[in-house]
């Protein structure tokens, strides 16, 4: 049926390209000019400039480095845990639905009422600083204390994110055939040994797509900031998409930040096609796999 | 129980009691946080935050733009998916490939890129703080065309076939046979279509302007940082009227969420 029946693809095509595709390439095309929305008779082409700003600013390395420091700190920790917590329901013989469905549920919710609540958790007068002051301990500042904004954030995004990946990786568990697992039994392997040799081998692929996952995500996380800290206490929750949002919506340096946001592509670029390399195959065909 | 039940347990306690506690706040009297376990069952309940949020007007509204959004966004999304995935799946074109391959782009790429460009165009437009502006990015989003696309691909074409033979219109069979074989699929597309649209809030913050068109997260975010900053009550409460539509979408369609996250629909 050559060409038949793509009407259909029509609609959607045309609102894909015209807030999609086409924002996407403006962008690009954005990042070499020098921009202001207030004064657009000053638009003029600067060609690599905006780039070579961003490259020689302590701003940008700095909300780079935040966000790479919030990467490398979380990644670890929601990865073992989301393991684990996978590891327990597979083992798991009654129960099953419920407890997946507390533990998934946080996945669901909008980041913007999890800050908020954890607003109130680390607010001075928080659920947190309680529990300390019977200790006779604190109060901390999670939030007010440079060196313990980014962290308290993180820690809040682990929470967030380990339902979701735990759920993940138990879909990737599933797909292993239960007969090889009996056989392993049989063969006297113990709970131990099968989980190395049998079982972490198989989720290997949906373990490298959470690690891919959880990577993109980070590198974008914007609205915990903006919720509890506005990029503070003296920048250190300063991430890059705050930066590129405070560039474009405070300073009206469109064309400025449509250079940090592609910097930002780039690198999320790179880093989807080392895992291509890494391992031969795309997010999409270890997604249909995973599927329960 | 087992031992795996017990650590489980409390893990399930972990991830639900900041839900707990933002609704007791909610419900508490007075603005204070219950910060001794002890407060959780005294210092009384009351309906004091809620009412004092739907009097004040403006979360009200908010609620009222976010219900208006995702009732148009969604279920136009779900029409665009199933129009634009049978294409696709039953259509053999020259650059189908290439076409996939920029859709599932766009879907893995970080979408914060189109924010300045959607800015200008939609306040060249005249789109800024209107519905249409807070609609329109959403219809464009891959996800419900590439998984509905992949749908298709496991559901047989032959009745579709034969409604040809018997000359039935393109449009006659997209009506009247492939959507009527589409609710599982379209199930999933619309509860992830809900829960994005519901929740999003980057582009809702840069594309209002003013106050009355904020949407529930954008409202609730900016409520936090005016002089409402530790008005606890008021600002869980806004939180759990937020939360209860996820709520309820999560307990009829849990399932169709956890396929649509795990096709990659992302938050």
């Amino acid at each position: 049926m050559r060409g038949r029946g793509l009407w259909g693809l029509l609609p959607w095509s045309a609102f894909f390209a015209v807030f999609g595709l086409i924002p996407l390439l403006a962008a690009l095309v954005l990042s070499f000019y020098s921009m202001n929305p207030l004064r657009p008779d000053l638009t003029h082409w600067v060609g690599g400039a905006n780039y070579a700003r961003a490259l020689g600013s302590p701003a940008f390395w700095h909300a780079l480095r935040t966000t790479a420091i919030f990467v490398v700190g979380t990644l670890p920790v929601t990865l073992v845990l989301a393991y684990l917590v996978a590891a327990l329901l597979a083992r798991l013989k009654r129960g099953e639905a419920f407890f997946r469905a507390a533990i998934f549920f946080p996945a669901t919710l909008s980041m913007v009422v999890i800050s908020l609540v954890f607003k109130s958790l680390y607010a001075e007068q928080g659920l947190l600083n309680g529990w300390l002051q019977s200790l006779a301990l604190g109060p901390v500042h999670w939030l007010q204390d440079p060196r313990l904004a980014l962290p308290s954030i993180m820690a809040m995004d682990v929470w967030a994110s380990v339902g979701y990946y735990a759920i993940l990786i138990l879909a990737g568990r599933k797909t292993l055939p239960v007969e090889q697992l009996e056989a392993a039994r049989l063969e006297g392997m113990r709970p131990l040994m099968i989980e190395r040799r049998i079982v972490l081998p198989h989720v290997m692929p949906v373990l490298l797509f959470v690690v891919l996952l959880n990577t993109v995500r980070s590198f974008q996380i914007f609205i915990e900031v903006f919720v509890l800290t506005r990029g503070g206490p003296l920048e250190s929750t300063l991430t890059l998409v705050y930066h590129l949002y405070e560039r474009a919506f405070y300073h009206f340096e469109m064309g400025y930040a449509c250079a940090i946001a592609y910097l930002l592509l780039l690198l999320v670029g790179a880093i989807l096609l080392a895992q291509r390399r890494l391992i031969g195959r795309g997010p999409a065909e270890i997604r249909t796999e995973a599927a329960l | 129980m087992s031992r795996a039940a017990v650590a489980l347990s409390f893990v399930a306690l972990i991830s639900i009691a900041p839900l707990l506690y933002m609704a007791r706040v909610s419900l508490g009297v007075g603005n204070a946080l219950p910060i001794a376990p002890s407060d959780w069952w005294s210092g009384g309940f009351t309906l004091e935050h809620y009412r004092s949020l739907g009097a004040s007007g403006g979360m009200g509204r908010f609620a009222l733009n976010s219900l208006i959004v995702t009732g148009i966004a969604v279920p136009l999304q779900i029409l665009l998916s199933a129009a634009a995935g049978h294409a696709l799946a039953r259509g053999r074109f020259a650059g189908k490939g290439i076409y996939l391959g920029l859709a599932t782009a766009f879907l893995i790429l970080p979408r914060q890129v189109t924010l300045v460009p959607l800015y200008l165009l939609f306040s060249k437009l005249g789109l800024l703080d209107t519905y249409a502006g807070l609609i329109l990015p959403h219809l464009a989003d891959p996800f419900g065309v590439l998984f509905m696309a992949h749908y298709y691909q496991t559901l047989s074409p032959e009745l579709e076939e034969a409604a040809r033979t018997d000359g039935w219109s393109p449009a006659a069979i997209f009506w009247r046979i492939v959507l009527p074989l589409s609710g599982p699929g379209l199930a999933v597309v619309g509860v992830n279509g809900f829960l994005i649209t519901w929740n999003a809030f980057l582009h809702p913050l840069v594309l209002t302007t003013s106050e009355s068109m904020r949407t529930l997260p954008v409202g609730l975010a900016l409520f936090a940082q005016s002089e409402h900053s530790v008005d606890w009550g008021a600002l869980l409460a806004g939180s759990t009227i937020a939360t209860a539509p996820v709520m309820i979408a999560f307990a009829l369609f849990q399932r169709q969420i956890v396929e649509g996250l795990l096709q990659g629909s992302g938050r």
